[in-house]
């Protein structure tokens, strides 16, 4: 008897488990199904479940009708931009403040820092779009990607802290007692050893910054500029846009942290647990 | 020792550099704002108006305010309980460990890393009055009769959006509580099996007691952080139709991108911050009593 229930309750467990992956694969499923269907499959009913000459028409309409390659490339520059100097500004800005000594004034600093946190972004995006109005530097990827690095760096500073606050502070002290600078131990002792904590806080400010959408849109404003958010956005008030070519859009936009999540996903979730606030 | 210490402070100085030019500036400045007639069409006349933009905002004849503060608590806590709830379940089937449960795990938490956007924009389509997904999958079990118009019906746009949140949070709140879940000792479990005690009684009597650190945590944070998530029912509704998904960032988003009324888009970012520094006071103080460390 006590068999029998154990027996039901895994198989319970097993269906409960499958209708969780149903659930979370079935959108991905369903729009990449689209992306590969030709606009006529689209628009049938009832649908079609998997297409019935699948080919990638849609994403050769996508690159040829609109600066897609582009757009991706500007996307790329700026998440990039953006996590490579969110992660240098706060592995030394982490070290300090795991190491740092007046206990009261660390507190502030985090606290002026969780503020930042729940300040979302375009909350500000008026200001900032007339401040840099002002000195003529909208529309400008370079600034974007400094304007994103501001977005991600708190974040990245707690994370980076939580990982140094890990590593005993008596690794640098004996190099230092060896002649190191406190910057030699920091480069050559103790980031080697958190290399995994150094790619999640990369990951998290490439995957925040690649979704970014609305502060984009306010500050750039030529075409040649737009990053995949941007274009999508502009591809729902276009006359003329069809779900296929959107549908191949979302996928590529999706892609990308996919890869990220993919690869780093180990380390994405400790760094998630370890301290974050961060959705 | 004091020296240490500054370099300790040049080592922060640039992160407060950056905080301070792109974060803490142009929030004091778009407080500023929210008390000027500010519009794209109008630059040459930015003045200080004193509360015209929040009258305006609290009695706009188009976008009944109070419909719009309903909408943002339902927004908020019905997509909140559900993805709670879904993602406890979810991390309570994954505690014990399964042949292939790393994969598993990485697909049913991949929706993390996606754009909020991009999400919106592949449920609307999911939820298309004509050719979606929702609609076949319903005509086909027999359910319904004629499509839905999830998007254009006033009457199911609000729960198409939350659906579409739900689905995107759930990952979030099983990583977390997962991770909280695997910290609770094996004794605890072993000392109430002793006492007698099922399943049922170890789920309420030791597992929820011993991880509720993390439970109030991330409900708490994670309630600012739908509250100041707009991005779904952008791509999906945009707040429509007839008011009917409009929440606050939503309201705020369109007064700048559709009317290019910066005045009143700032005074809802202001409504959105001070709603946001209230919440944050209590979430420290229920935080600090609980000496919560999530």
């Amino acid at each position: 008897m006590k068999g029998a229930t154990k027996t039901i309750g895994t198989a319970a467990r097993f269906l409960a488990l499958a209708i969780f992956l149903i659930l979370a694969i079935g959108p991905l499923y369903w729009i990449v199904v689209t992306s590969l269907k030709g606009p006529k499959e689209i628009y049938t009913s009832p649908l079609l479940y998997w297409p019935s000459h699948p080919g990638f028409a849609s994403y050769v309409k996508l690159f040829s009708f609109s600066s897609f390659g582009t757009y991706f490339m500007n996307s790329l520059l700026v998440s990039v931009i953006a996590a490579a100097g969110a992660l240098v500004i706060c592995a030394f800005s982490g070290f300090a403040l795991s190491r740092y000594k007046f206990q009261k004034e660390k507190g502030k600093i985090l606290l002026a820092f969780y503020f930042t946190q729940m300040v979302p972004g375009f909350i500000i995006m008026v200001p900032l779009y007339a401040m840099m109005a002002k000195i003529g530097l909208t529309d400008n990827l370079l600034v974007l990607g400094v304007i994103y690095i501001s977005m991600t760096i708190a974040f990245s500073t707690i994370m980076a802290k939580g990982f140094f606050d890990n590593i005993p502070a008596s690794i640098e002290e004996a190099a230092m007692i060896d002649g190191c600078t406190t910057t030699q131990a920091l480069f050559r002792i103790i980031l080697p050893v958190m290399l995994p904590g150094l790619a999640a806080i990369f990951a998290f400010a490439f995957v925040n910054v690649w979704n970014e959408l609305f502060l984009a849109v306010m500050l750039l404003s030529s075409e040649g500029n737009m990053t995949v958010p941007v274009a999508l956005n502009s591809f729902i008030s276009k006359a003329g846009i069809s779900w296929d070519v959107m549908s191949a859009g979302i996928v590529v936009a999706l892609v990308p942290t996919m890869i990220v999540f993919g690869i780093g996903q180990k380390y994405i979730v400790a760094g998630l647990t370890a301290g974050s606030v961060k959705g | 020792m004091k020296n240490e210490n500054l370099k300790y402070r040049l080592m922060i100085l640039p992160v407060f550099a950056l905080l301070t030019l792109f974060m803490y500036i142009p929030v004091v400045r778009s407080i500023g704002i929210a008390f000027q007639h500010y519009t794209m069409f109008d630059l040459s006349k930015v003045k200080y108006c004193g509360l015209e933009n929040f009258s305006k905002i609290i009695f706009d004849p188009d976008f009944n305010f109070f419909q719009i503060l309903l909408n943002t608590a339902l927004w908020i806590f019905v997509s909140l309980f559900f993805q709670f709830t879904l993602g406890f379940c979810l991390a309570l089937l994954l505690k014990k460990p399964f042949k292939g449960r790393g994969i598993y795990s990485g697909l049913v938490f991949y929706a993390w890393a996606l754009s909020g956007f991009a999400i919106g924009l592949v449920w609307a389509w999911m939820f298309n009055g004509q050719f979606g997904l929702a609609n076949d999958l319903l005509l086909r079990a027999g359910i319904i009769g004629l499509p839905i118009g999830f998007l254009s019906d006033p009457n199911f746009a609000l729960i198409s959006v939350i659906i579409a949140n739900v689905w995107y949070g759930i990952p979030f709140f099983a990583i977390m509580l997962l991770a909280a879940l695997q910290s609770v000792p094996t004794e605890l479990y072993e000392a109430a099996s002793i006492d007698g005690a099922g399943p049922v009684a170890k789920l309420f009597r030791v597992t929820i007691p011993t991880i509720m650190p993390t439970i109030v945590s991330t409900t708490l944070l994670r309630t600012l952080w739908i509250m100041n998530f707009p991005d779904i029912i952008y791509a999906m509704t945009n707040g429509g139709p007839a008011n009917s998904t409009n929440i606050l960032a939503t309201q705020m988003i369109n007064k700048i991108y559709k009317n290019y009324d910066y005045g009143q888009g700032s005074a809802l970012g202001v409504i959105i911050i001070a709603l946001l520094m209230i919440y944050a006071v209590i979430y420290l103080k229920i935080a600090s009593r609980k000496e919560t460390s999530v």
